[in-house]
C-alpha cells in the first residue's frame, strides 16, 4: 500500500515541481496549511497526512516481502536524487513559513500515533532558541532535553538542533519495516519541507551563537553522555558530533567563522567609506556575487543518478581547479572513495552469503568470517563516520579556500566566478551526502532483514537525518564564504584602480 | 620515557577499520568516541614560528606517530588542526587542541587572530636556520600584543636537532634566550621522534599546574582552557572535591 502511494507521490511531485518552486515565493507570507496541498516546498507529497497514518497502520506482515525487493526500494531512494538541490533552493526561502507546516505534520503524527505532544516539542524548540539569547538558559536546556529522547545517541548533533525533526522521525518510524522506503522519503520530505534544524541553526547564527557554537554544544553534550555511560553499546559509538570534531570539522568551522566575521566587518568599513558612483558600481558587482550565493539556478539533470567514483572525483577536481588556488580536494575524494569501496565490498559479499552460504568461509579473503559479515551496527557506525568525515573535510576545504582567496596568489578569476564554482561544489557535496545516505541505508536494509524494526529503523533514520544535517552544515559553511569573496572582490577592484 | 610506539598505541583506541577495508587509514586520525570523551581539561595550544621550521611535521609526529617526509610538505594554509590526549597523571588526561599556524608572512593577519584563544604555545625555530631563531623575539612580541587580556605559556622549541652538522644555533644561546623570556627550552626532531612527546607533555604539565593553582582560570568566551567530562568511575576523591565540572554558571 505504501509503495503504491509512494509511486503516486513521486509522479505527483515531479510534475508539480515547477509550480511549487514558484509557489515558494508566492506563498512566502501565507500560512501553510496541511489540509490544503500548497505547502510551499519543492518536494512534498500531495496528501501530507496520509504518511503518518499509513506508517502507523502498517502491519508487520508486509516486512519480508518488501525487504526482499532491494531493486524496488533502490528506485524509491532515487527520489532523493535532487534532495540536496531541493534543500538548497528552498531552505532559506521557505524556512519562515514551513515551520508551520512541520508542526502540523507532527500534530498529525501525534494524533494518529499517540506520540508526545507537538506543543512540547515546539516549546522545546522555543526554549532552545530563547536559550541562544541567554547562554545560561541554553546550557541548562541543552542538558535537559537530550536525555528525554531515548535514541538521542544515534542522532548525535541532532538532539540539540533538530528536536522537532527527531521527534517526527521517531513518529514516522514507528511503522513497520515495510514502510522503510516510505520512511526515507517521509523523513526527507519533512526535512526538506521544514528542516527545523536548519532553520534553527540559521536563527541561532543570526543571533549570538554561531554554527560552530551550536555544534560544539551538541558535541559537548555527546561527550558528557558518552562519559557518563560507561557501558556502551556498539550503536552508541556512532556519535556524529564527536566524530565530526575528531576529523577537525569543528575547528575548521570555527576558524572559517572567524575569517568570515573579519571580512564582514572589513567589507562594511569599505562600503561606508565609499559614496556616489563608486558605491553604486561596487554594490552592483556585489549583487552579482550575492546571486551566485543564493543558489537559485540548478540544472534539472535528474538522470545522472548513478555516478561513478570517477565522476565525483573529476567534478570536484575540476571545480577546485576553477578556483585557481593551491589546494586540492584530495581528502574529500579519499573519504568518498573509501566509503564507496566499503559499500562495494559489502555488496559483493552479499550473493555469497545468500546463495552459497556453505562455501562462504572459503571464498572470503583472509578467512575472517566476521570481518566481512557486517552487523547493522557496523554499517550504521561506518555510515555516520563517513558522513562526519566527508562533512568535516568539506568544511576544511571551504576554510582553506577562504584563506587562499584572501592571502593567495594574485587572482586570475573573478570573485563571482569563484562563487559559482563553489556553489557547484556545494551542490556536488550535498548530492554526494544524499547518495551516501541512500547507499548506506540500502546496506542497512539488506543486512537488517532479520532485525527487528525497532532496532533497524532508528539506525536508518539516523543515517538519513545526519546526512541531511551534514548537508545543512556544508551549506551554512558555504554561506560563510560570501563575506570572504565580497572582500576579495573589493580588494581586486582597488588593486585595479591603483594600477 | 614513552617512545614512538607508545604514541601510536595510545592513538589506536578506536575500533579501526581493518587495513583491508581502508588501507590509507591513519592511526590516530580519530579516536573512539568513548575514549576521546574522557578528559579533565582541554587546552588549546598554538604552534608558531617561521615558515619551514617544521611545525606541521612536529604535529604529525606527535598526533599520528609518523613523519610525513618531504613529499607531503605542502605549506600550511592559514591554520590546520590536530588533537591528541595526553596523560599528565595516572588517570588524568588532557585533550590538546593544536592550532598549527602557517609560518608564511602572507597568512600573518589570519594567524594573529588565533593567539587570543590559546592557553599555550610552542614557539618553534629551526636549529639549522639562524634567521628563524632571530625571529623568535618577533613572534613573542606579536603574540603578547594579541593575546591580551589573557596570558599564554610558551615553550621554545629548537627543531631539527637530528641535523647536528648543519647547526647554526647553539644550545647555549637558545637556552639564554628562553630564560630571558621566561620560557623553557627543548630540542626536538620530528624525523627521529626525539623529544616530541616530551615537548608537548612539558608544556601541558606547566599549564596544568597553573590551572591547578588558579593562575589560569576557565572563562566564558575564552577557548584556551575548557573543562571536560569525567565518568564517575574515574573520579578520584581528590578530583571530586575540586569544582572542576563545566562551569554552567
Amino acid at each position: 500500500m505504501s509503495e503504491e502511494d509512494n509511486g503516486e507521490n513521486l509522479k505527483g511531485e515531479t510534475s508539480h515541481e515547477d509550480e511549487n518552486e514558484q509557489k515558494v515565493e508566492e506563498l512566502g507570507s501565507t500560512e501553510s496549511n496541511e489540509e490544503r496541498e500548497p505547502v510551499p516546498v519543492t518536494r512534498k507529497r500531495p496528501e501530507p497526512k496520509a504518511p503518518s497514518q499509513s506508517a502507523g497502520t502498517e502491519t508487520p506482515t508486509a516486512e519480508t516481502s518488501k525487504v526482499s525487493e532491494p531493486p524496488a526500494s533502490q528506485s524509491g531512494w532515487g527520489y532523493w536524487g535532487s534532495w540536496g538541490k531541493s534543500l538548497l533552493s528552498t531552505a532559506s526561502a521557505t524556512v519562515a513559513t514551513v515551520g508551520q507546516g512541520i508542526s502540523n505534520v507532527i500534530e498529525k503524527a501525534e494524533t494518529t500515533l499517540g506520540i508526545p505532544s507537538p506543543s512540547e516539542i515546539s516549546s522545546e524548540t522555543r526554549d532552545a532558541t530563547r536559550g541562544s539569547e541567554n547562554p545560561d538558559a541554553n546550557s541548562a536546556d541543552a542538558t535537559g532535553d537530550g536525555s528525554s529522547f531515548p535514541i538521542a545517541g544515534a542522532f548525535g548533533v541532532l538532539s540539540t538542533i533538530s528536536t522537532a525533526v527527531q521527534s517526527t522521525g521517531k513518529s514516522v518510524i514507528t511503522g513497520g519495516l515495510d514502510a522503510l522506503e516510505f520512511i526515507g522519503k517521509k523523513t526527507m520530505d519533512v526535512i526538506a519541507e521544514g528542516d527545523p534544524g536548519f532553520k534553527k541553526t540559521k536563527g541561532l547564527m543570526n543571533r549570538t551563537s554561531t554554527l560552530s557554537q551550536v555544534l560544539r554544544e551538541a558535541k559537548e553534550k555527546e561527550e558528557q553522555q558518552t562519559a557518563t555511560e560507561v557501558t556502551m553499546t556498539t550503536e552508541k559509538k556512532a556519535h556524529y558530533g564527536l566524530l565530526f570534531d575528531e576529523f577537525q570539522g569543528l575547528s575548521h568551522l570555527e576558524a572559517l567563522e572567524m575569517l568570515s566575521r573579519e571580512c564582514e566587518s572589513k567589507v562594511k568599513l569599505v562600503l561606508n567609506a565609499l559614496s556616489g558612483e563608486e558605491l553604486e558600481t561596487v554594490k552592483e558587482e556585489m549583487e552579482q556575487l550575492n546571486e551566485a550565493f543564493s543558489l537559485a539556478e540548478f540544472f534539472e539533470e535528474e538522470e545522472e543518478e548513478k555516478k561513478g567514483d570517477e565522476e565525483f572525483t573529476k567534478e570536484v577536481t575540476e571545480l577546485f581547479a576553477e578556483l585557481r588556488i593551491s589546494t586540492k580536494p584530495d581528502k574529500l575524494i579519499m573519504v568518498r572513495t573509501s566509503a564507496h569501496d566499503w559499500i562495494a565490498q559489502f555488496n559483493s559479499s552479499l550473493p555469497k552469503e545468500e546463495k552459497e552460504s556453505e562455501e562462504n568461509e572459503e571464498v572470503e579473503p583472509g578467512g575472517g568470517d566476521h570481518d566481512v559479515k557486517k552487523s547493522v551496527e557496523d554499517i550504521h557506525a561506518f555510515a555516520i563516520r563517513s558522513l562526519a568525515e566527508l562533512t568535516a573535510y568539506s568544511i576544511e576545504s571551504f576554510h582553506r579556500t577562504a584563506a587562499l582567496f584572501l592571502h593567495g596568489q594574485k587572482q586570475e578569476v573573478t570573485a563571482t566566478d569563484r562563487a559559482k564554482s563553489l556553489s557547484q561544489v556545494t551542490i556536488v557535496l550535498c548530492k554526494e551526502l544524499s547518495s551516501f545516505s541512500k547507499e548506506f541505508t540500502t546496506c542497512l536494509t539488506i543486512a537488517g532483514v532479520k532485525e527487528k524494526a525497532d532496532v533497524l529503523n532508528p539506525l536508518i533514520t539516523g543515517v538519513f537525518l545526519e546526512a541531511s544535517n551534514s548537508a545543512s552544515y556544508i551549506q551554512d559553511a558555504f554561506q560563510l564564504l560570501l563575506p570572504v569573496l565580497q572582500l576579495s572582490l573589493i580588494e581586486a577592484r582597488t588593486e585595479l584602480s591603483q594600477q | 620515557m614513552p617512545g614512538v610506539g607508545a604514541i601510536g598505541a595510545r592513538c589506536r583506541h578506536r575500533p579501526r577499520r581493518s587495513p583491508r577495508e581502508k588501507p590509507e587509514a591513519k592511526p590516530g586520525e580519530a579516536g573512539a568516541a568513548m575514549d576521546a570523551a574522557i578528559w579533565i581539561y582541554q587546552f588549546r595550544l598554538i604552534v608558531l614560528g617561521d615558515s619551514t621550521v617544521g611545525k606541521s611535521c612536529l604535529l604529525h609526529r606527535f598526533t599520528e606517530g609518523r613523519f610525513p617526509g618531504p613529499l607531503h610538505s605542502d605549506p600550511t594554509v592559514g591554520v590546520d588542526f590536530f588533537s591528541r590526549l595526553v596523560e599528565i597523571e595516572p588517570g588524568k588526561r588532557v585533550k590538546l587542541q593544536l592550532w598549527d599556524t602557517a609560518g608564511q608572512e602572507r597568512f600573518r593577519s589570519i594567524t594573529r587572530s588565533y593567539y587570543r584563544n590559546s592557553v599555550g604555545g610552542l614557539l618553534v625555530f629551526d636549529i639549522t636556520n639562524r634567521r628563524s631563531f632571530e625571529h623568535v623575539k618577533d613572534w613573542l612580541e606579536e603574540a603578547k600584543m594579541h593575546v591580551q587580556p589573557f596570558q599564554i605559556v610558551f615553550l621554545l622549541v629548537g627543531h631539527k636537532c637530528d641535523l647536528v652538522s648543519q647547526r647554526e644555533v647553539t644550545r647555549e644561546e637558545a637556552e639564554k634566550l628562553s630564560s630571558d623570556c621566561g620560557m623553557k627550552y627543548i630540542e626536538t626532531s620530528a624525523k627521529d621522534a626525539t623529544n616530541v612527546e616530551e615537548s608537548f607533555t612539558i608544556l601541558t604539565r606547566d599549564i596544568y599546574e597553573l590551572v591547578k593553582k588558579g593562575e589560569i582560570t576557565i572563562q566564558d568566551g575564552w577557548e584556551g582552557v575548557k573543562s571536560g567530562f569525567v565518568p564517575n568511575v574515574v573520579h578520584s576523591s581528590e578530583e571530586a572535591v575540586k569544582p572542576r565540572r563545566q562551569c554552567i554558571c
